[in-house]
């Protein structure tokens, strides 16, 4: 167990004592004075310091009244999204050695500005389906006895979503079956409810009504694994004009998304079900 | 809900205690104001690997915190369904110096009432085929994985919908107090640069590792030693278990599985000042090596990220890393302790028992402001946590 | 709640706030900017611009067919316009967009109805490349027989 004091300084300064400074422009934004602007900082950074480490040193040397919104430090929350030199990044994991000389931070687009760099997710959230769970399973299934994989429920899952992005491989990613164990396993569902893909998304700046690929993404993950919501349910919510027919293939959010929870693919889904999918329950509802 | 007691309680620190606090205060019918300088957990709170303790780990050295941790887990996975990977988890041997270990442990859970199976290595691999394959045996327990930030956002979704005022970015710069009382905090409004005056009939130090400076804006005194660790989240799920080392704690003894990262953890060592942490590399390497003995495939994994967070610890140094110390919890009662009444303390803890903290911090809370109330939040079910943006979603 | 009340900056947080967007003006001109963006997000873009272009152009081709009718000597100025070579370099950015416009449209089609939707790249790669060639040969058609 180490018992020496560790040098001081935050994660932003390099532990090898090489001297690297970025100039990064900030947006600032204040209620009540209503102005809009951008503040310039020189931060030192290190091979491995990333946007956030760099905004919160600005928070402890420069400016603490820099309102910042983060939680995890490591992509699972989702709550540090914002864009960097005009791109959707979760700020956590955005590495500055990706970047210029001059970076600069925003929030995110589509979504009122709370202050500074943080944006109000209410409007997020409410686009969403009523019945959002986050835990579903694994992907890796018990084989039942006719030797067809089986889940909760006894519902065949279509787990082959072709994707438009490589996937970060791995053996147990629920896109990739694995050997089958003896159990069923469950998992949190890849959305991590960052907002990076309604910022990114070219159609939701014009129409403030649309779901969203997020909250489209979510139902499309309902008609995989029902978890006791109603499938003519789910396709009434996606088949309407603000729904999944205002999506017009930019593939934007897919490619912003920091989880691999792939919305485009999963809204082209909701589409292919909803044009030709099991018509005994659609025809009813039309 | 509206408030059954004329008492107005104002929390500092958006953590998991403060959320509990929040949570169990407004239940039993209280006026409660909480208040953060950031996001809520953005603290220590938000930060750790999402394990969500079976006791497994403590049984050994610490019975009374095994036996607080099984209690707790039980409980939480009663009032927060759906937040839970409820896949257990593995303590595995990968050596024959780890097999002293095995004894002590099964018999630390039985004695703490921790379930614990034996396995052996082909049904370890075969529970989770990445497993080191010359593991010598396992023990099932029944550990399990939660998002950290979302678990407790469920506590501040059901005190704010049930009428606790929860107000992140606005900063508690000073305490006010009055012939040796605090009445309130003075603050900081991030989000318009204002300042201004809050005033409450009690005010509670919630701020985890900040808890000491929280505390001497009282002239208080709260001896606290931040002890932070690195944590390294890799890219790829390799288990659905939480896999751990059958030995005694030490750095890089756990991977947990989270969506598809795996994430290992954690070392050790001591700070003064909480904002002031560093995210050494030779710690990352640790954790790499450690790490793929546990799951050989993790040695070639690509790192996502790299961070590190402060413990609270309780007490005060003289302990080199921070191990030493105790990770129970205390309260402290600054009526008691420094003579200044209307202000009490909570630290300490681990993520897994923030309900049963809360619990005995909010009992002092009502003893010390004359209410009769008891505990409800074992037995209510929590709002999701979407319910915490958008009243629409409480539904 | 008068305690709660006491908290500066409570009517500021019920206010509306600003929204950041992209694009060059009002919000509902998000879909245009190409910084920052994909060949999706580009291609979406340029794809409503073709459109806007080709809308123009039938109401152009329209307006002026009409002024044909009144008689040869309009169709002799006509065709000296017509056959000048800048007009006819705009022919060629004309049949560009046009081609632009049915390729991606074909993409997002099939795309858009849960088709290929794997095969997406090599569908955009394969409309970038008939629809490259066929601009070529268009443009060495159409230049080309002046001489």
């Amino acid at each position: 167990m180490s018992e020496e004091k560790l040098p001081p300084g935050g994660p932003a300064v390099t532990q090898t004592g090489h001297e690297d400074t970025r100039r990064f422009r900030v947006y600032r934004y204040k209620r009540g004075d209503g102005g809009e602007r951008f503040d310039e900082f020189e931060v030192p950074v290190g091979p491995h310091t990333t946007v956030l480490d760099a905004l919160r040193w600005i928070k402890q040397h420069e400016d603490p009244s820099l309102a910042l919104r983060f939680s995890c430090l490591h992509a699972s929350c989702g709550t540090c999204g914002m864009q960097v030199d005009g791109h959707e990044e979760l700020a956590c994991v955005c590495s500055v050695q990706d970047h210029g000389e001059q970076i600069t931070v925003e929030p995110l687009a589509n979504l009122p500005v709370l202050t500074d760099l943080v944006v109000e997710m209410d409007g997020f959230f409410r686009r969403f389906p009523h019945e959002h769970p986050i835990i579903r399973s694994s992907g890796c299934p018990s084989e039942g006895e006719d030797g067809e994989a089986h889940l909760e429920g006894g519902h065949e899952v279509t787990l082959d979503l072709p994707s438009l992005v490589p996937l970060h491989h791995h053996p147990l990613h629920h896109h990739h079956r694995a050997a089958t164990p003896a159990v069923d396993f469950v998992r949190l569902e890849d959305c991590i409810e960052c907002g990076l893909c309604l910022s990114a998304c070219p159609v939701a700046a014009t129409s403030h009504d649309y779901v969203g690929p997020a909250a489209l993404a979510a139902a499309e993950r309902l008609l995989e694994e029902p978890r006791g919501v109603e499938r003519e349910d789910v396709l009434a919510w996606a088949n309407r004009p603000e729904g999944v027919w205002r999506c017009h293939v930019g593939l934007e959010c897919t490619r912003a998304c920091p989880a691999d929870a792939i919305p485009a693919e999963r809204i082209m889904a909701l589409r292919r079900e909803l044009m030709f999918g099991d018509s005994d329950d659609e025809e009813g509802k039309r | 809900m509206s408030t059954r007691h004329d008492a107005h309680v104002l929390i500092v620190g958006g953590g998991a205690t403060g959320g509990g606090l929040a949570h169990d205060l407004t239940l039993r019918g209280l006026r409660v104001t909480l208040l953060d300088r950031g996001e809520v957990t953005s603290g220590t709170s938000g930060r750790h690997h999402g394990l969500l303790h079976s006791g497994a780990r403590y049984a050994v050295g610490d019975r009374e915190a095994g036996v607080e941790c099984i209690r707790e887990n039980t409980i939480l996975k009663r009032i927060a369904p759906g937040t839970f990977e409820c896949n257990d988890g593995l303590f595995v041997a990968v050596c024959d110096e780890d097999l002293d270990y095995l004894e002590p442990l099964v018999e630390g859970c039985t004695g703490a009432g921790i379930p614990a199976q034996r396995l052996n290595a082909s049904e370890a691999l075969r529970l989770e085929p990445n497993l080191n394959p010359d593991l010598k045996v396992a023990v099932r327990v029944p550990d399990a994985t939660v998002d950290p930030m979302r678990l407790i956002l469920r506590f501040f979704a059901t005190a704010r919908h049930n009428g606790a005022d929860i107000r992140p970015y606005m900063e508690v710069i000073g305490l006010l107090a009055h012939d040796g009382v605090v009445t309130g905090a003075a603050v900081h409004d991030h989000v318009t640069g204002k300042e201004g005056e809050i005033h409450a009939d009690l005010v509670v130090n919630a701020a985890g590792p900040w808890s000491e400076q929280v505390a001497a804006m009282a002239g208080a005194k709260v001896p606290m030693t931040p002890s932070p660790g690195v944590l390294l989240a890799l890219r790829g799920r390799y288990c659905n278990m939480v896999i751990n080392r059958m030995h005694k704690s030490g750095d890089g003894d756990i991977v947990v599985p989270q969506r598809g990262l795996s994430i290992v953890g954690t070392t050790s060592w001591v700070v003064e000042d909480p904002d002031d942490l560093s995210v050494p590399e030779d710690h990352v390497e640790r954790m790499y090596a450690e790490g793929s003995k546990l799951i050989p495939a993790l040695r070639h994994a690509p790192r996502r990220a790299a961070w590190s967070a402060a413990r609270p610890l309780v007490g005060s140094a003289g302990a080199a890393s921070g191990r030493e110390l105790s990770r129970t919890f205390q309260t402290f009662d600054h009526a008691e302790q420094d003579g200044i009444d209307g202000f009490v303390t909570i630290t300490g803890g681990k993520a897994t028992t923030l309900r049963g903290m809360a619990e005995l911090c909010a009992d002092v809370v009502c003893r010390k402001l004359g209410i009769d109330e008891p505990c409800r939040t074992h037995e209510t079910v929590l709002l999701p946590h979407t319910a915490y943006y958008s009243e629409a979603l409480a539904a | 709640m008068s305690a709660t009340d006491e908290l500066p900056g409570t009517a500021e947080r019920e206010q509306p706030g600003p929204i950041r967007h992209k694009g060059p003006g009002p919000s509902e001109s998000g879909w245009l900017d190409p910084r920052g963006r994909g060949h999706g997000g580009r291609a979406l873009a340029l794809h409503r611009v073709t459109g806007l272009v080709i809308v123009f152009y039938l109401y152009l081709h329209l307006g002026v067919l009409s002024m044909l009718l009144v008689g040869s000597s309009a169709w002799s100025s006509f065709l000296s316009v017509v056959t000048a070579k800048s007009f006819l370099a705009f022919e060629v950015v004309l049949i560009a967009a046009v081609l632009f416009h049915g390729l991606n449209g074909i993409r997002v089609a099939f795309v858009g109805s849960g088709i290929a939707v794997s095969r997406e790249r090599a569908l955009f790669w394969a409309g970038t490349v008939i629809g490259t060639a066929a601009v070529i040969f268009a443009a060495l058609h159409v230049l080309g027989a002046l001489s």
